[in-house]
């Protein structure tokens, strides 16, 4: 089943046509992956998918609802959760607290109830500490839970976020070069991670430079190059597609020069 | 962690039966009304504890609303002789209603547009104070202003007066506690940390943004009535730039991601004003001196905190307490 339709997707900045007339499938249950050299428009499309950046043109069917115009909270209530290039943790809040806010999107209780502790705030409350507990044990870093996220290591940070966005309890989970920054450890470990994730049910998007990483793991895989899709395939049919080859060459050459 | 743990609930207890016996050791009624002052400052800067130690929005123009709450509990009782607890509920409400209306637009503009709008709105308001003669008496002020009541119970010795205050700013600080504690207080924070990450959380930045603005400005209206009703008087000079800055300044050297701290920072700036009263044998030349430059002192702590304790008094405390765990 089709989850996401990404049908003919433009963004502009100024004179820079930064994603042009792109249009894919994410099907349900897959992880998808989105790669293509440096300013290929791989992170715009992302915000562009989240709310974060309102594209140009094209459409965004989420499980059939139009996701364009809608601000980031209500793409999470929908049910698709991001991660961010930079991780975009709350450094003086512990790992624990962090996934806490991640079961805002689905809480209603504010101010009043809260001020009054009544027990409606309270059993809130403890939901998200029960389901940070849970989703930190899911992903193998319970051990983290009291660590202020400021202390936390590069590779548990990126962790913490990916079970920050689970806790949003997503669909479909975006991750914006999830490898980024880490060691071949950490990222055998994020491996594991997304394969537990992807097996929970929920379908992967996911933006990453790690070629091993992205060629391991993603079922399909849409290459971007200056803001055009040129190829879109399962991992050993992008490995020999020429389009690709010379796009990811020509990268090469323009940093060697 | 247990002795973190036993210090987190006695400290509470320990200031709760220290500042519940004040007026049994301190005797003399001018002491009282300065630790009735401090009080009411405590009441305002938990608001802004909230506000900028919390959510990290700054204001620069509470004395605004400290006004406001002042001038609409002179009214409501002189002019219109409503029951004392009427007009003090109604005083915090239209500074609420204040707040709604200066946060609503400025905080859905991106960046420092609330600390320009708060400034732009003290300065009006401090303006308004005095030009508004018919309602608020101008230059002059507004006197005559009864004793808090409860019902039929008139309170009007210092020691009483005392306590009702200090009981307000309890039921305050245990309200703010749970807020903070609780998932509007991991939205604050949240969006203090990195609105982009709240953003993805789905928490509503604005939302909580113009929730915790109203709530400050309610406790600064709650604030300014207990003020006029407590010295019977206000007048447009109190409520200007340099109170909103010295407001600032408490929160700010209270430190961030705190309610002790800016209560403590409270207490401890009203009572640097008072020095002369505080301790007796002080010169008369050394008080008068620190007290003219009291605006500079205020100053002063904002850029000392700022440049070398961002997190102020309450980051240090827990720095200690960190160290002291790890030893």
């Amino acid at each position: 089943m089709t989850l996401l339709q990404v049908r003919n997707v433009t963004k502009r900045f100024g004179g820079l046509t930064a994603v042009d007339d792109v249009s894919f499938d994410v099907f349900e249950g897959t992880i998808k992956a989105l790669i293509g050299p440096n300013g290929a428009g791989k992170s715009t499309l992302f915000n562009a998918l989240t709310g974060f950046d309102r594209p140009d043109h094209g459409s965004v069917l989420f499980d059939g609802a139009e996701l364009v115009g809608r601000r980031p909270r209500d793409t999470v209530r929908a049910g698709v959760a991001r991660t961010f290039q930079n991780t975009q943790l709350f450094d003086e809040m512990t790992a624990g607290e962090n996934v806490m806010v991640g079961r805002q999107a689905h809480q209603s209780r504010g101010f009043a109830t809260a001020m009054l502790r009544l027990p409606v705030a309270i059993a809130e409350d403890r939901e998200a500490r029960d389901e940070a507990g849970r989703l930190l044990r899911l992903i193998g870093i319970e051990e983290w839970l009291d660590t202020p996220a400021a202390d936390l290591p590069a590779g548990i940070r990126r962790l913490v976020e990916i079970a920050r966005a689970l806790a949003t309890k997503p669909r479909l989970l975006l991750l914006d070069e999830p490898a980024a920054g880490l060691n071949t450890t950490e990222t055998r470990e994020l491996v594991q991670t997304l394969f537990r994730v992807r097996d929970t049910g929920i379908t992967v998007g996911i933006v990453e430079h790690d070629m091993g990483l992205v060629m391991d793991v993603s079922d399909e895989i849409v290459v971007l190059d200056r803001g055009r899709k040129i190829a879109e395939g399962p991992p050993r049919m992008i490995q020999k597609d020429p389009a690709v080859i010379a796009a990811y060459l020509g990268e090469e050459a323009d940093e060697d020069a | 962690m247990m002795r973190g743990r036993t210090l987190r609930v006695l400290a509470p207890l320990a200031a709760l039966v220290i500042v519940a016996v004040v007026p049994l050791v301190v005797t003399d009624r001018f002491l009282l009304k300065i630790f009735t002052f401090a009080g009411i400052n405590a009441l305002v800067v938990t608001g802004l504890a909230l506000l900028f130690g919390y959510a990290g929005q700054v204001s620069l123009g509470h004395a605004a609303f400290v006004g406001l709450g002042a001038y609409t509990c002179a009214f409501c009782t002189v002019r219109l002789e409503w029951p004392w607890l009427l007009a003090f509920v109604v005083s915090g409400a239209l500074a609420a209603v204040g707040g709604l209306v200066l946060a609503l637009p400025s905080l859905r503009l991106k960046g420092h547009y609330l600390a320009m709008a708060t400034l732009g709105f003290g300065l009006l308001m401090t303006l308004a104070f005095v030009e508004a003669e018919p309602i608020t008496g101008g230059v002059d002020g507004f006197g005559g202003i009864p004793f808090p009541a409860l019902g039929p119970i008139e309170i009007r010795e210092a020691s009483s007066l005392y306590w009702l205050v200090w009981a307000i700013v309890g039921i305050a600080l245990v309200a703010a506690f749970n807020v903070t504690s609780m998932r509007p207080g991991r939205a604050m924070r949240a969006l203090h940390g990195s609105e982009l990450g709240a953003q993805a959380c789905g928490v509503d930045i604005v939302g909580v943004k113009v929730r915790t603005f109203v709530v400050s400005a309610l406790l600064a209206g709650l604030a300014g009535a207990l003020y006029a009703s407590v010295v019977g008087f206000v007048s447009p000079s109190v409520f200007t730039l340099t109170a909103s800055i010295a407001f600032l300044a408490m929160a700010v050297l209270g430190g961030t991601g705190s309610l002790a701290g800016p209560l403590a920072a409270a207490v401890l700036l009203t009572l640097i004003q008072y020095l002369d009263a505080l301790i007796p044998g002080i010169p008369r030349a050394t008080a008068q001196t620190l007290q003219s430059y009291q605006e500079d002192i205020y100053g002063l702590a904002i850029v000392l905190v700022v440049v070398f304790a961002p997190g102020g008094l309450a980051s240090m405390w827990r720095r200690r307490a960190r160290g002291g765990q790890a030893s």
